[in-house]
């Protein structure tokens, strides 16, 4: 794509004028004050506007406008802007004059509208450029170039051979990491970070309120499965509930019809019956009031004296299993660390050094001292790589001591907790963790209840023992009294025995009642639990725990995605500008300095003598300039995808010498071979030039332009020197 | 495939010869060996990175 033409409707000191240019060298020559750098404006005015309004609006008229022509690749495109309005009109014609796309609208230089958006992407598809600051950085070279000089120079090489106007990656690496340092402290990059951040606090309260990691640091006791325990336990004592019941009912119907088939003698049975066991009925009816209490209280019935040793022994199974998780944690991290020793590369050195004797050995220079330098090399590094292999297997050797310990340790709290656990089944008291921790709490509420309950029991046994002495009196008293009838006697005893049998059944009877009872509101206290457990603050932690750690990795993965991009684009990229901009300093300077080199933040150095690099500050102004001229032109060659647009040198050779700039103009003719150069110079000088090497020259002066400014005049005179 | 890293939008990045153009490419290179959790992690680091593009380019798209 070649800028064909330029028309000046109202710009500047033109009015009217068309000036038009070819492919390969143009050279715009005039004397100052000519309008060369007015022309030169235009282009990037015309394309993306001005904030320099003043600069190209013609005095006294409110009319300031011009059109470009580019064409190439059997198109054409115009755009023509009105810099007052920056109304614009872009047509993209083919070579039938058929309308391919078109673009009428405002555009101003810094607008964000969508009208501006649709502009710029259509420049950007059809030019390849949609930014002014970049056109001007890389297609338009001024004669000020300590402008591009230092910070600024590296800012926008930066920018520009990371492939985006405005865009400083670099900021935006930043601004990642720095949100990510805000989360947390742990920085994968390097070292963790001072000051502990938001994730961090967090895991702190969660460790303080001991909910930091549930699962890992108390796996024994998890409330997860209680519920369907209970449900379980509920489903089945119901089961066995209904069973007793049937049995109870059929029970009292026998017992009802013993007492049928003899009904004189049940009076004086009962009779006896009550007056011979009033202590025992006392203590019975005592128990009966005390275990419903304990039922209430959620205790066992028949709590045995044993239960709180059991719940003591319990609390430190636990504690063992808790502190345990500590230290195997803090192994797994410190085997995270132990380093492995990196022989892939070790061996590559090696290689490298063997290679290096072998070329040594074949060219016939200083074997001896490279065999013996690359020997002592070798036995160095790999030295180094046998110690760190040593220090690896004594490391994790230490380390697997230290497990098999904890894990022995872990074992024996394995065994004490199975034991347990078979002495509270014996005992016919829960095994599960959270019961036990219940329970444990039950105990210590209600310490009076159960210590009665243990004395009333003491009471009852030494009870039970007088009463089978009366009973054994009262047997002979009621054989001296005589026997009313034999069969009677047997049937009284039966009956006597089938009514303890059924007081005992129904205590049973109860207490499994009462357990199926507890076992449903714990039941429905789980089930509420684990529906509120998303309200309490520990859970709102956890939540905003995994938030943080989520937007954590998101971060580190934008961050080492970006990192990547940019090195790999900087990589390939930079490769190239250096490459095309040492053989353009090369050429300038006649081979003196054979390369330039920019450094990771753009900053340009020239290497000198084949070795040193030395900065650019270090050079005279007219060496700069060939170094920042050199890049420019490299920069537009690597930027230029194909699209070729004309390059604009403003006077850009008022430092140079005769000699190099002999030779920069012979390297700009060289650069315009294949696409289009314009250049814009005072030096008459250059126009005998331009008669040798058949350039297109478009003389300008005060006086051509003050006659062509009038209206109605034509093309400015251009003389194509052949 | 989710949706961002198959849009129109996407594909043309990844022909442009630019930092985001080289991201897109890797993005697309990781995702096609990735499982759907590590997918989800590149869309969701892609489409952060792409915002901030915007911000930083002027652009209030």
């Amino acid at each position: 794509m070649i800028l064909r033409s330029i028309e000046l409707e109202s710009f500047g000191r033109f009015r009217g004028q068309t000036i038009e240019f070819r492919r390969g060298l143009n050279l715009v020559i005039g004397p100052n004050e000519a309008g060369k750098s007015t022309i030169a404006g235009a282009v990037p005015a015309v394309l993306f506007g001005t904030d320099r309004l003043e600069r190209f609006k013609p005095w006294g008229r409110n009319v300031c406008s011009a059109v470009l022509f580019f064409e190439g690749q059997g198109r054409t495109i115009q755009v023509k802007r009105n810099l007052i309005t920056d109304e614009v009109e872009l047509i993209e014609k083919d070579d039938l004059y058929h309308v391919l796309s078109q673009f009428t609208g405002k555009a101003p230089l810094r607008g964000r509208s969508t009208s501006c958006r649709e502009y710029r992407a259509l420049l950007e598809s059809l030019l390849g450029i949609a930014d002014e600051s970049l056109f001007r950085a890389t297609y338009f070279f001024g004669h000020q170039p300590q402008e591009w000089s230092g910070e600024e120079l590296a800012q926008k090489l930066r920018t520009l051979v990371s492939g985006t106007a405005e865009t400083d990656y670099a900021e935006i690496l930043d601004g990642l990491l720095n949100e990510h340092f805000q989360l947390t402290r742990r920085n994968p990059w390097g070292r963790d970070k001072q000051r502990d951040r938001e994730y961090e606090e967090i895991c702190q309260q969660l460790n303080e309120q001991g909910e930091a990691e549930p699962v890992e640091t108390v796996p024994v006791f998890v409330e997860i499965d209680s519920s369907a325990d209970i449900k379980e336990q509920i489903e089945k004592l119901s089961i066995e509930l209904e069973g007793d019941h049937q049995e109870y009912e059929k029970g009292l119907r026998y017992i009802e019809h013993v007492r049928r088939q003899m009904p004189e003698t049940s009076e004086h049975v009962d009779s006896t019956v009550v007056e011979g066991k009033p202590a025992t009925l006392r203590t019975s009816t005592d128990k009966d009031n005390l275990g419903e209490q304990l039922a209430a209280a959620g205790l066992p019935q028949n709590p045995p004296r044993e239960l709180p040793e059991l719940l003591s022994e319990a609390a430190q199974v636990r504690q063992e299993f808790a502190e345990l998780q500590q230290p195997f944690s803090v192994l797994n991290n410190r085997e995270k660390k132990i380093l492995t020793v990196p022989w892939m590369t070790l061996g590559l050195i090696v290689a490298l050094l063997i290679a290096g004797i072998a070329v040594s050995w074949w060219q016939d220079f200083q074997f001896l001292w490279i065999s013996v330098g690359a020997g002592i090399c070798s036995t160095l590094f790999l030295g180094w790589g046998a110690w760190r292999q040593i220090e690896r297997k004594k490391a994790l050797a230490e380390s697997r001591k230290e497990r098999s310990r904890l894990e022995q340790k872990k074992l024996e709290a394995q065994k004490r907790q199975a034991g347990l656990s078979e002495r509270c089944e014996a005992f016919g008291l829960p095994s599960s963790a959270v019961d036990l921790v219940r329970l444990q709490k039950l105990v210590t509420k209600h310490r009076e209840l159960l210590e009665k309950c243990w004395n009333l029991a003491g009471i009852a046994v030494a009870e039970s023992d007088a009463c089978e002495n009366g009973n054994a009196s009262e047997d002979e008293e009621a054989t001296e009294v005589g026997n009313a009838s034999s069969d009677n006697d047997d049937a009284e005893k039966e009956l006597l025995q089938l009514e303890a049998l059924m007081t005992g059944f129904e205590a049973e009877f109860k207490r499994k009642e009462l357990r199926l009872q507890n076992l449903r509101l714990q039941f429905n206290e789980l089930s509420v639990n684990q529906d509120s457990r998303a309200k309490i603050p520990g859970t709102a932690l956890h939540n905003r725990k995994r938030e943080l750690e989520e937007r954590i990795t998101v971060l580190r993965k934008a961050i080492n995605l970006l990192a990547g991009a940019v090195d790999e684009f900087s990589r390939s990229h930079l490769a190239r500008l250096n490459d095309e901009a040492s053989k353009l300093f090369g050429k300038i300077t006649g081979g003196r300095y054979a390369a330039i080199k920019l450094d990771e933040n753009m900053a340009p150095s020239v290497q000198v003598d084949g070795r040193r690099w030395v900065p650019v500050d270090h050079f005279s102004r007219g060496t700069v300039d060939a170094i920042y001229m050199s890049l420019r032109i490299a920069l537009a060659k690597v930027r230029d995808d194909g699209r070729s647009l004309p390059l604009m040198l403003d006077d850009p050779f008022v430092h140079l010498d005769q000699k190099r700039l002999a030779t920069t103009l012979n390297l700009i003719d060289l650069a315009s071979a294949d696409g289009q150069l314009i250049l814009f110079s005072h030096n008459l000088d250059l126009g005998k030039r331009a008669a040798r090497e058949r350039w297109h020259v478009i003389p300008l002066d005060e006086d051509t332009v003050d006659t062509s400014s009038m209206e109605g005049e034509g093309h400015a005179g251009q003389l194509h020197l052949l | 495939m989710t949706r961002l890293l198959g849009s129109a939008h996407i594909e043309t990045l990844a022909r442009e010869e630019s930092v985001p153009g080289v991201l897109v490419r890797m993005v697309l290179k990781q995702a096609e060996h990735a499982d759907s959790e590590e997918k989800m992690l590149l869309e969701n680091a892609l489409q952060l990175l792409l915002t901030r593009f915007q911000v930083m380019g002027g652009d209030d798209s």
